[in-house]
């Protein structure tokens, strides 16, 4: 009997072998395996790349037929060629985009094939259709609007510009398609009445996938976030430009594009942390748990990093203002109500207190807002109160202040710690200021850096148009600023869509389709930190190069003359 | 002269920093603030006398040529080091925790999905194959009447934790669903986004707790209003949690007895 038995056991086994061997032949590839950076993180790579050079490419020509429709409008030529140097430098570029597009395709077919092929099938008719379809006419219009410049002048400048609006359209439209299953990964489509989500998701539209929770908030913060890129890459090439120039009307010229480009880039930056607002409250409306999840646990240390990042942002480009305003003469007489110090110094406590007690979306806190921004104005025009007026300077110094202290109140987490579960009390706020770590005094803060960056631009307005500006003549470290505004605008962009991209845990598809790879973990921020850099670098090595290939190569022997010392409304 | 007068100004900023500094580091101490943040603080005072002594530098002499490409290399470099370092500086969340927890929730899907039932019969047949070999050896080495031994395995619990202890299972759950993020127990976590539960076992029924999990808008705590009307509680565990795993949490939730929390009353919404 036991024979009989060791027998059945020895011909069962061996039948099993023999269908693992059967199994075993079934031809298929060898798995991908990127040495050293493992597959997440090779994605995670080339996914940025293309990321980045996707922003500029739409980013660039926003700000391009914005310069160039000034140009037209105010007959001046600087703009049209500040214009076009941007569309150079972006047609370059503009295949890179493609190239790394490529390459990230590839790359996440081959590490994560059967998650990839599940994407694409439910995205098939944007992945297969509509995306390249878009991405063709925009390359067909972008070309256009390039090589037609020189021929579509005087009379025919509109339909140029028209062109490029059009290109705009295309390009927008091309980000909101691909922004579609992005966000789809972050916030799938909730399951109606008693389906479960992945029974919905089966039966689901192709709408009922793009509409998502986050997918607008993702469109707003992606597009109004590359108007700044665009900006800010502007006045990198300016500064390039200004640095590597040789005569002083090169350089009043390039000092004009990097202040343009700053203008364009930090007005947009304006509208960013409200942008960013909205779409970490879709998130949050989506599934509550991701909100203590970023801001209270495994990602808490990458906002406090953000934290510090947009205070640095915000110190740098009001730095350019500062220097800015000390190249024009007569800056000295210009002067404010000194009410718009007071309101800035009370800024933070005022609006903190009022968003606590009226927390978005209640209307309350609104009124509170535009009584605090308006009420300088008016008693600044009361008699016998309108003379009190402080410098431009005094203000600014009184900015700098305040801006310090909002970066701080911004910075300041709940607990220094990675996770919730290591909380102690040597390490969180005392009760009594635990509201230092809270919403409302973050948002008093982002507003208080965006007033003061309003005001900021307010002043200099007022100085150019009492004094006299000299092109050319800016403080030789603005250049760097100028550098160090594009540098961390895109290490930001980097770290926040690490960010975005781990809000989905361990998921493909958040709470949807699982990660079952070794790497589904959450990384640390100091090693998140080495691949933004790298990433960053090399970007920029990419951008450095075609700037000195397009316009340093081919720089036009005559420059626009703006060096003269003439006050700027004659202009 | 313009140096010497920078150098003056520099000097002044730097004790002024220093000095608001130390007076913030004393204020946060006599506030109970912990050393970490005192720390902070003192930062962000040398930080602003940084700004201060900036915003009085003389200009920057023009660079051109190698220098300025060897400046911009620097300016990269120390960029580089700066946002690496100010990164790593702070708190490091460790990855292992996490493997572990990601293991253990994902566990059951990873047998239910395809991939995962392929890739088990292929270990199944490999370990097959290798018993057998070894019988095989083991037969011609030792003859007919040898004594075999074969290793039984188990099948794959879980978790870690032991069999049929269905409440040290729940407990287990209330950390892999991160429940801790908005619910305080044992004076733990929370921070106020959902009601504490330390003695939510003495007002809720097994059968309560249950429904509440599947359906989160079928209870109501007292004094969440607005946390209810926001739909704060997540209605996704019904989807991304197993029966068992279910069960499991509500006999662990069905065990906290503590009647000295003040733990809000539930109530019925439909």
């Amino acid at each position: 009997m036991k024979t009989l038995n060791r027998s059945l056991w020895i011909v069962i086994a061996l039948g099993l072998c023999g269908g693992a061997v059967a199994f075993g032949q079934v031809p298929d590839a060898p798995l991908v395996d990127f040495p050293y950076s493992g597959n997440r993180t090779a994605v995670w790579v080339v996914a940025q790349l293309h990321i980045l050079f996707a922003a500029f490419i739409l980013g660039a020509p926003i700000f391009a037929v914005v310069a160039e429709w000034l140009g037209y409008k105010n007959n001046d030529p600087k703009y049209d060629r500040l214009a076009k140097e941007v569309i150079k430098v972006t047609v370059i570029l503009y295949s890179m985009t493609a190239l790394t597009g490529g390459l990230f395709i590839f790359v996440l077919l081959g590490t994560y094939p059967d998650f990839s092929t599940w994407l694409i099938k439910h995205f098939f008719l944007v992945f297969a259709v509509i995306y390249p379809l878009l991405f063709i006419l925009e390359t067909i219009i972008l070309y256009t609007y390039f090589y037609s410049w020189d021929s579509m002048k005087g009379a025919k400048k509109g339909r140029h510009i028209a062109l490029g609006i059009l290109l705009n359209i295309v390009g927008t439209v091309t980000l909101f398609v691909i922004d579609g299953p992005t966000s789809f990964m972050n916030t799938p489509a909730k399951a109606a009445g008693d389906l479960s989500l992945v029974e919905f998701i089966q039966t689901a539209t192709l709408w009922d996938k793009m509409a998502n929770f986050s997918w607008m908030p993702l469109n707003l913060h992606r597009l109004v976030g590359n108007v700044t890129f665009g900006g800010f890459i502007a006045g990198l090439i300016a500064a390039y430009m200004f640095m590597g120039s040789k005569t002083d009307e090169e350089r009043a010229y390039y000092d004009w594009m990097g202040f343009v480009g700053n203008m364009i880039g930090v007005g947009a930056l304006l509208l960013l942390p409200f942008m960013g607002y909205l779409l970490a409250y879709e998130l949050c409306d989506y599934d509550a748990s991701i909100c203590p999840y970023m801001m209270a646990d495994q990602l808490s240390m990458f906002f406090e990093m953000q934290g510090a990042m947009v205070g640095l942002i915000f110190l740098a480009s009001n730095y350019y203002i500062w220097l800015s305003l000390k190249r024009i003469q007569g800056v000295e007489q210009v002067r404010i109500s000194g009410f718009v110090a007071v309101v800035v110094l009370l800024m933070p406590a005022i609006m903190g207190f009022t968003w606590k007690m009226f927390p978005p979306p209640e209307w309350q806190s609104l009124i509170v807002l535009v009584i605090l921004v308006v009420l300088p104005m008016i008693l600044g025009k009361v008699p016998g109160l309108k003379n009190f007026t402080v410098s431009a300077f005094t203000m600014i110094k009184v900015g700098f202040l305040m801006i310090v202290v909002a970066d701080a109140i911004w910075m300041t987490p709940h607990g220094f710690v990675p996770t919730q579960g290591l909380a102690t009390e040597e390490l969180e706020l005392p009760s009594w200021a635990s509201e230092l770590a809270l919403m409302p005094a973050k948002n008093a803060a982002a507003f208080t850096l965006v007033f003061l960056t309003v005001v900021n631009y307010l002043l200099y307005n007022r100085a150019i148009k009492r004094g006299t500006i000299v092109w050319g003549k800016i403080d030789f470290a603005s250049q760097f600023v100028l550098i160090f505004l594009a540098f961390s605008a895109i290490w930001t962009m980097g770290l926040m869509g690490a960010v975005r991209s781990l809000t989905r845990k361990y998921y493909h598809v958040y709470n949807l389709v699982p990660d079952f790879t070794p790497e589904a973990f959450t990384p640390t921020l100091a090693y998140s930190a080495w691949w933004i850099t790298g990433v960053t670098i090399v970007f920029y090595a990419v951008v450095s190069f075609a700037i000195l290939v397009t316009l340093k190569a081919g720089s036009p022997k005559s420059a626009t003359s703006l060096a003269s010392s003439v006050p700027i409304e004659a202009k | 002269m313009a140096n010497q007068s920078f150098a003056k100004s520099v000097m002044k900023k730097t004790a002024l920093g220093v000095i608001i500094g130390v007076l913030l580091v004393v204020g946060a101490k006599y506030t109970h603030f912990p050393p970490v943040f005192q720390i902070m603080f003192f930062l962000y005072a040398i930080l602003g006398a940084l700004v201060f002594i900036l915003l009085d530098a003389p200009p920057m002499k023009r660079l051109e040529g190698v220098k300025a490409v060897g400046a911009l290399v620097v300016f990269y470099l120390l960029l580089s080091g700066l946002y690496i370092a100010g990164a790593s500086i702070l708190p490091q969340f460790d990855p292992e925790d996490e493997k572990g927890k990601i293991e253990k929730v994902l566990k059951l899907r990873r047998a239910q999905s395809e991939k995962g039932k392929a890739e088990e019969l292929i270990a199944r047949a490999k370990e097959l194959d290798e018993r057998a070999k070894a019988i095989s050896k083991q037969l011609s080495s030792l003859g007919a009447d040898a004594k075999v031994e074969v290793a039984v395995t188990t099948s794959a619990g879980g978790s870690g934790a032991a069999p049929g202890d269905l409440v040290a299972l729940g407990k287990e759950q209330w950390e892999l669903q991160e429940c801790y993020n908005c619910h305080k127990l044992y004076g733990q976590g929370g921070k106020k986004r959902g009601p504490v539960m330390d003695n939510i076992g003495n007002l809720m029924t097994v059968e309560q707790l249950k429904e509440k999990i599947i359906d989160p808008k079928s209870w109501k705590a007292e004094g969440f209003d607005k946390d209810y009307d926001k739909g704060k509680m997540p209605d996704k565990y019904k989807d991304l949690m197993f029966p068992q795993e279910i069960d499991a949490l509500v006999a662990f939730l069905a065990s906290l007895k503590d009647e000295s929390v003040d733990t809000p009353k539930p109530i019925k919404m439909n």
